[in-house]
C-alpha cells in the first residue's frame, strides 16, 4: 500500500471529529447530572460543593412532582393504546394485499413527517372546536398520533423479517388462531414490541412541542413545567428535576439495550 | 380431512376482508379524525378574515399577504431557511466521518458508541437545551475553562447569538443524520471498497466515487430530516436565541399563545409546510434522477 497525503488527512480528521461528535452529543446531559448535586444557591460550573438539597426542593415541589405523574401516566396510556392501533395496521399492511395499501402506509408515519409545530396548531385548532383543548383527553390524543409512526415502522419492519412456516406448521398441527397469534406470532415479534413501545413512551414523556400546544393549567406535563420554569427562572432545582428526566430514558434505554439489543431500533 | 376443515371460498374471503376491515378501521378513523380533519381545519383558518383566536369567518388573503409583502417577516423566512440548510450540511459534514465508522466497527465496539447517539435522540428536548444552558451561560462550562486557560479574564455572553443557535440546533439532530448514514453505508459492501483501493484509488477517490453514490439516499434523507426539524424548531431559537432571534416557530408560538392570532398563525404554519414538502420533493426528485442517469449509463 502506498502512502497517501490525502489518506493520512481524512484519518487525521476522523480521529479528531467522531470522539468530539460523540463528547457532544452527551455534553449537555451529563452537565445536568453534574450540576444538580451543588450545594451552592445558582446554577453554575463548576458546582459549589456536593449535596442533595435541590433533589429534596424538587421532591417537595408540588407543580413539579404533579407534572411527573401526568407525564407518567400520558407516556404510558399513550403507549398502550399506540401500540394496540399500530399493531392492527402493521398487521394488515404485511399480511394482506389491499387497494390503497401504500397509501394507508405513507398516512400511519405521516405524523412524523409534519412539522411539530404545524401539528400541534391544526389539533389545538380541532379540539378546541370539539371543546376537548385542554383536557387529558385532547393530550392523549396528540401523544397517540405521534408515537404511531414509531409503532408502525418498528413493527412493520419486524413482520417482514417473520417466517411464516412456523405459523403454517402450527396451523397444519390444528392449533386454533388465537393459540398461534399468542404462542407463535407474538413472541416471535417480541423484541419488536419491547423497542416500540419503548420508543413511543421515551417520544410521548420528553415531548415538549406537541405538548405547550394542548397542555393546561391544570396538569401540565414535566417538560412543559420545565420549559416555563426556565423561562422566567433559573436555579438548580431545574438540573434536579432534568437529572429525573435523563433518569427515566436512561433506565428505559437500559431496558431495550438488556432485551433486544440497541441495534434493532437504530 | 384436511379439505374438510377448510370453508369455502367464497366465506374465506368475506371473512378475510372482514378481519382486514378490523386491523384497518382503529388507525383509519383516528388518523382521519385527529390528523387529515385538523390539517384542513387548519388550511381554512388560514383564510379567515379578522384575528381572533376562534369562530373566524369569511375568506381572504390578507394573511399570507401579511407575511409575504412584510420585510420583518420574509426576514424570519429567510432565516429559518437559512438554519435549516446550514444544520443539515453542518450535521452531514460531521455527522458522515460517525456515521460511516459506526456502520463499519464490529458491534461489540459499537454498542456505546450507539446508545451515545441515541440518547440525545430520546431525552426531551427541554432537558437538552437547558443543558445548553448550564455550558453556555455566564458562570456555564465554556465561560470557566475560557477563564481557567486565561483566553479571557471575565465571562462573557455566549448565548443569544446565531452560533449558539446553531450549534444546538446541530447537536439535536445531528443523531438522526448518523443513523441515516449508518443505516446505509451497512449495505455497502466493503469489498467494493478493497477493490477500488486495488485499484490505487486513495481514500478521497474511493469516498467520492464509490461510497458517496451508493450513501446518497441515506444522505439525502439525513439532510432533508434535519432539514425540517430545523426550520420548524422554536423551543431552542426562544431560549438558546432570545428575543433577537426569531424563526418562524417561534412566530407561530407567539400568535397562537400570547397574541392570539390564529388565522396568521395557521398561514404560517401552512408556509411552513409547503416549504418542509418542497424539500422532501427535491430530495426525492434528485434521488430518481440519480437514479435514472445510473440506470441509463448501465444501459450504454
Amino acid at each position: 500500500m502506498r502512502i497517501d497525503a490525502i489518506d493520512v488527512g481524512l484519518k487525521i480528521a476522523g480521529a479528531i471529529v467522531r470522539p468530539l461528535v460523540y463528547l457532544t452529543l452527551c455534553l449537555p446531559a451529563a452537565i445536568v447530572v453534574v450540576t444538580s448535586f451543588t450545594a451552592g444557591e445558582s446554577l453554575r460550573f463548576p458546582p459549589e460543593g456536593f449535596s442533595l438539597r435541590w433533589y429534596q426542593a424538587a421532591i417537595n415541589s408540588e407543580p413539579f412532582m404533579d407534572s411527573l405523574w401526568a407525564s407518567t401516566k400520558l407516556a404510558f396510556i399513550a403507549t398502550i393504546l399506540s401500540l394496540a392501533i399500530g399493531l392492527a395496521s402493521s398487521f394488515a399492511i404485511d399480511r394482506f394485499r389491499f387497494r390503497g395499501r401504500e397509501a394507508f402506509r405513507t398516512l400511519t408515519l405521516s405524523p412524523l413527517v409534519v412539522p411539530m409545530v404545524v401539528l400541534g396548531l391544526g389539533l389545538l385548532q380541532f379540539l378546541s372546536w370539539m371543546q376537548l383543548n385542554q383536557t387529558f383527553a385532547g393530550l392523549l390524543i396528540g401523544h397517540v398520533l405521534i408515537t404511531l409512526p414509531y409503532v408502525v415502522r418498528t413493527l412493520t419492519a419486524s413482520l417482514v423479517l417473520f417466517d411464516r412456516t412456523l405459523e403454517q406448521a402450527a396451523m397444519n398441527l390444528r392449533a386454533p388462531p388465537w393459540r398461534i397469534l399468542w404462542r407463535i406470532t407474538l413472541p416471535l415479534i417480541g423484541p419488536a414490541l419491547v423497542s416500540a413501545s419503548v420508543f413511543a413512551f421515551v417520544t410521548s414523556f420528553g415531548n415538549i412541542t406537541l405538548s405547550i400546544f394542548l397542555g393546561f393549567a391544570g396538569e401540565t406535563t414535566l417538560p412543559v413545567q420545565i420549559f416555563t420554569y426556565v423561562e422566567h427562572s433559573y436555579d438548580p432545582i431545574l438540573a434536579a428535576v432534568s437529572t429525573i428526566v435523563i433518569l427515566v430514558t436512561l433506565i428505559v434505554i437500559a431496558i431495550v439495550e438488556k432485551l433486544v439489543g440497541m441495534e434493532t431500533v437504530a | 380431512m384436511q379439505q374438510a376443515k377448510v370453508p369455502p371460498l367464497g366465506k374465506r374471503a368475506a371473512e378475510n376482508r372482514l378481519l382486514l376491515g378490523l386491523l384497518l378501521a382503529p388507525a383509519a378513523i383516528f388518523l382521519f379524525v385527529f390528523l387529515v380533519v385538523p390539517m384542513f381545519g387548519l388550511f381554512r383558518a388560514s383564510f379567515y378574515e379578522g384575528n381572533q383566536p376562534l369562530g373566524g369567518v369569511g375568506f381572504s388573503l390578507q394573511h399570507y399577504e401579511k407575511f409575504l409583502l412584510d420585510g420583518y417577516y420574509l426576514s424570519v423566512l429567510a432565516e429559518t431557511i437559512g438554519f435549516g440548510l446550514a444544520s443539515a450540511f453542518v450535521s452531514l459534514v460531521i455527522g458522515f466521518p460517525v456515521g460511516y465508522s459506526l456502520a463499519r466497527l464490529p458491534p461489540e465496539k459499537r454498542r456505546w458508541r450507539l446508545i451515545a447517539v441515541i440518547l440525545p435522540l430520546t431525552l426531551s428536548l427541554v432537558v437538552v437545551v437547558f443543558g445548553w444552558l448550564v455550558v453556555l451561560g455566564r458562570n456555564g462550562l465554556l465561560n470557566s475553562l475560557l477563564i481557567g486557560f486565561g483566553l479571557i479574564d471575565r465571562p462573557h455572553q455566549l448565548l443569544f447569538n446565531r452560533t449558539a443557535v446553531l450549534v444546538v440546533l446541530v447537536q439535536q439532530f445531528l443523531p438522526f443524520m448518523i443513523l441515516s448514514v449508518m443505516s446505509v453505508v451497512a449495505q455497502i459492501n466493503p469489498v467494493l471498497e478493497q477493490a477500488a483501493a486495488n485499484l490505487r484509488a486513495n481514500r478521497f477517490t474511493t469516498f467520492r466515487r464509490v461510497v458517496l453514490p451508493l450513501a446518497m439516499p441515506g444522505i439525502l434523507s439525513g439532510l432533508t430530516l434535519v432539514f425540517i426539524l430545523t426550520a420548524s424548531a422554536f423551543i431552542t431559537p426562544r431560549l438558546i436565541g432570545g428575543p433577537r432571534i426569531q424563526m418562524i416557530g417561534s412566530l407561530i408560538y407567539q400568535q397562537v399563545l400570547t397574541i392570539l392570532n390564529w388565522p396568521f398563525a395557521a398561514a404560517m404554519a401552512f408556509i411552513l409546510l409547503i416549504i418542509t414538502l418542497a424539500v422532501t420533493w427535491v430530495a426525492n426528485a434528485t434521488l430518481a434522477v440519480r437514479l435514472d442517469s445510473e440506470k441509463s449509463g448501465h444501459a450504454n
